[in-house]
């Protein structure tokens, strides 16, 4: 058995306009990890995903499924469940017939299927037998999904799924993809909803521009280095003792209260200074997130990447 | 996976489609307005085609004038839509990427979607000589008939038939340029619109090309310089070469954009 599931090894794109979509972008995703795809608009993310699946080709490098390299109808994708931007189906058809044909189209036998399992997961009641022209977009979201996994796939590639959802289903998506993930599935999740991939995710990539900013666990890309949100009774009080405290590197204005960036310094240290300076807390709260590790390394790389430009 | 699952599944898809239908009915109204014409008001006999004259005196006849007023136009658009819907339908509705994301392979759905736009057009001529037939025999019955012109003295029931399976086998053989050539912009494109009124333009312009005798031996160049040699079987014991001319320049057509197409499908980026 392969050590990784999903394998980028080099990969570019350059389309035919000129755009360089994806450029030298090397990761992978091992078996059961749920890995989310970061990066802002036109980042590459979506050709990458396409690339994986077969749908483009690579200019350079490659991409490989369960350790082999995948090509357009390649079996491996029989493996695969997948929803790209937004789920699309055969409009005059039903729901239940679209999964149906689609599956079939496949050669795949329909007892191989689970379609029980997958609409259960889609939750739409009667409404597969209608028409898909007559669904909303979060029904067809979730019609998406279902067929997403039909036949239990080992490995999900979910572009944008929480797409069109409400916040209720959005939070089944979410649910999903844990339980998923905990029955052993390994997941290639993007969103540019950054809480919602620190919530699913146990890895995450970080793109900018086609390329590759970093890589690894959520733990580590977030990091050891964070701020604190506090408020407190007397902001300016706060302010002047939280400026010259160890451990600090600055103190933002956050209205109502004031961001602490830190280094190496507790929360609790803070609050019991505060406290002792006869401050009143009512609010502490860490502000370092995902959010802010994904700005600071874009940031980061964009700087990085002007600055060789410049030289 | 074998081409025959996809294959079934995309009869399927097609033959549910509001617009096949749809296309099918308006054909099919062709013989029957005819008809009802021609038993209404039938021709002078010192006046129009020969066609029309030998299908008022016997429904035989009926789906041949109903296949030479339907070949130049209207069966034209409805083999352009089946062409130019079939892979730029897909990817319109954003589906492509979905079937493509099973594990078939590029030649395979290709394959089966060039069959399935082929068969459909091919039903398409179908359903206008059978209709014929039945509103035919219904106005006029099926007797055979005295020919007042050409080569024969009478035609049997049987020969009607041949010849028109004959007739209705050329049609829709020539069409299949229109078809393949719709079926090759929507691989292009991702247009359905695009592609269909590149068909039907295409169609028309050979047309046109075509009655311009300045332009001499290029016209033959046209499937339409021989699209309507198909009526001469009715009134002539001699099959024309240009019957088969034409079905030969067909096939031409027919390879070039099957094979253009193919080329660019494969190398296609999916991006709908």
């Amino acid at each position: 058995m392969t050590d990784t599931v999903v394998e980028i090894a080099g990969l570019s794109k350059r389309f035919g306009s000129g755009v360089l979509a994806v450029d030298d972008l090397s990761f992978s995703v091992a078996p059961g990890q749920v890995c989310g795809l970061l990066g802002p608009n036109g980042a590459g993310k979506t050709t990458a995903l396409r690339i994986l699946l077969g749908l483009v080709k690579p200019t350079s490098g490659q991409a490989s499924l369960f350790g082999t390299p995948v090509r357009p109808g390649a079996p491996e994708l029989g493996r695969v469940g997948a929803l790209i931007e937004s789920a699309a189906f055969v409009p005059h058809l039903s729901g239940m017939k679209n999964l149906e044909l689609w599956w079939r189209a496949g050669g795949a036998q329909l007892a191989d299927a689970d379609f029980d399992g997958a609409l259960e997961i889609a939750d739409l009641g009667d409404a597969v037998r209608r028409k898909v022209k007559t669904y909303s977009q979060g029904m067809r979201q979730r019609l998406g999904l279902a067929r997403v996994l039909l036949g239990r796939p080992d490995v999900l590639v979910l572009d944008e799924p929480t797409n069109g959802l409400d916040p209720g289903e959005m939070r089944e998506v979410r649910l999903l993809v844990h339980r998923l993930a905990d029955a052993g599935a390994t997941v290639l999740f993007s969103s540019h909803i950054l809480a919602e991939v620190e919530q699913i995710c146990s890895h995450a990539v970080v793109m900018d521009q086609g390329h590759l900013v970093a890589a690894g666990s959520v733990a580590d890309l977030i990091g050891a280095e964070g701020s604190v949100y506090v408020e407190v009774d007397d902001v300016a009080a706060a302010r002047t003792l939280l400026e010259v405290h160890d451990g600090v590197l600055s103190v933002v204005a956050d209205a109502p209260g004031l961001t602490v960036h830190v280094d190496g310094v507790a929360r609790s240290q803070l609050v019991a200074a505060l406290v002792h300076a006869g401050i009143g807390v009512e609010t502490v709260t860490a502000r370092r997130r995902l959010e802010d590790a994904f700005l600071g390394l874009v940031e980061a790389d964009e700087s990085a990447r002007a600055t060789g430009a410049a030289s | 996976m074998s081409v025959a699952s996809v294959t079934r599944t995309e009869l399927y898809k097609q033959l549910r489609r509001p617009r096949t239908y749809t296309a099918y009915g308006l054909i099919a109204l062709i013989p029957v307005i005819m008809t009802i014409a021609l038993k209404a008001n039938p021709p002078d006999p010192t006046d129009g085609g020969r066609l029309l004259l030998l299908a008022s005196q016997s429904g035989l006849f009926i789906p041949a004038s109903a296949l030479r007023f339907t070949s130049e136009f209207m069966l034209v658009i409805v083999v352009a839509i089946f062409g130019g819907e079939a892979i730029a339908g897909e990817a319109q509705w954003g589906n492509l990427r979905y079937l493509l994301m099973r594990p078939i392979s590029r030649g395979r759905l290709f394959a089966a979607k060039l069959l399935v736009a082929g068969f459909y057009a091919w039903v398409a001529v179908a359903v206008v000589v059978l209709v014929g037939l039945v509103v035919g025999g219904i106005a006029f019955g099926l007797q055979p008939i005295e020919i007042p012109f050409g080569f024969f003295a009478s035609l049997s029931t049987s020969q009607v038939l041949l010849r028109l399976a004959f007739a209705s086998v050329f049609v829709a053989w020539t069409l299949m340029s229109i078809v393949t050539f719709s079926f090759m912009v929507g691989c292009m494109t991702d247009s359905t619109g695009g592609a269909i009124f590149a068909g039907i333009g295409l169609w028309m312009t050979w047309l046109i090309l075509d009655a311009i005798n300045s332009l001499g031996s290029i016209r033959y160049a046209f499937p339409t310089h021989y699209s309507g040699d198909w009526v001469f079987i009715f009134t002539s014991d001699d099959f024309s070469p240009d019957l088969w001319r034409g079905a030969l320049l067909t096939l031409g057509y027919v390879v070039v954009f099957t094979g253009f197409a193919a080329w660019w499908f494969h190398r296609k980026d999916i991006l709908s």
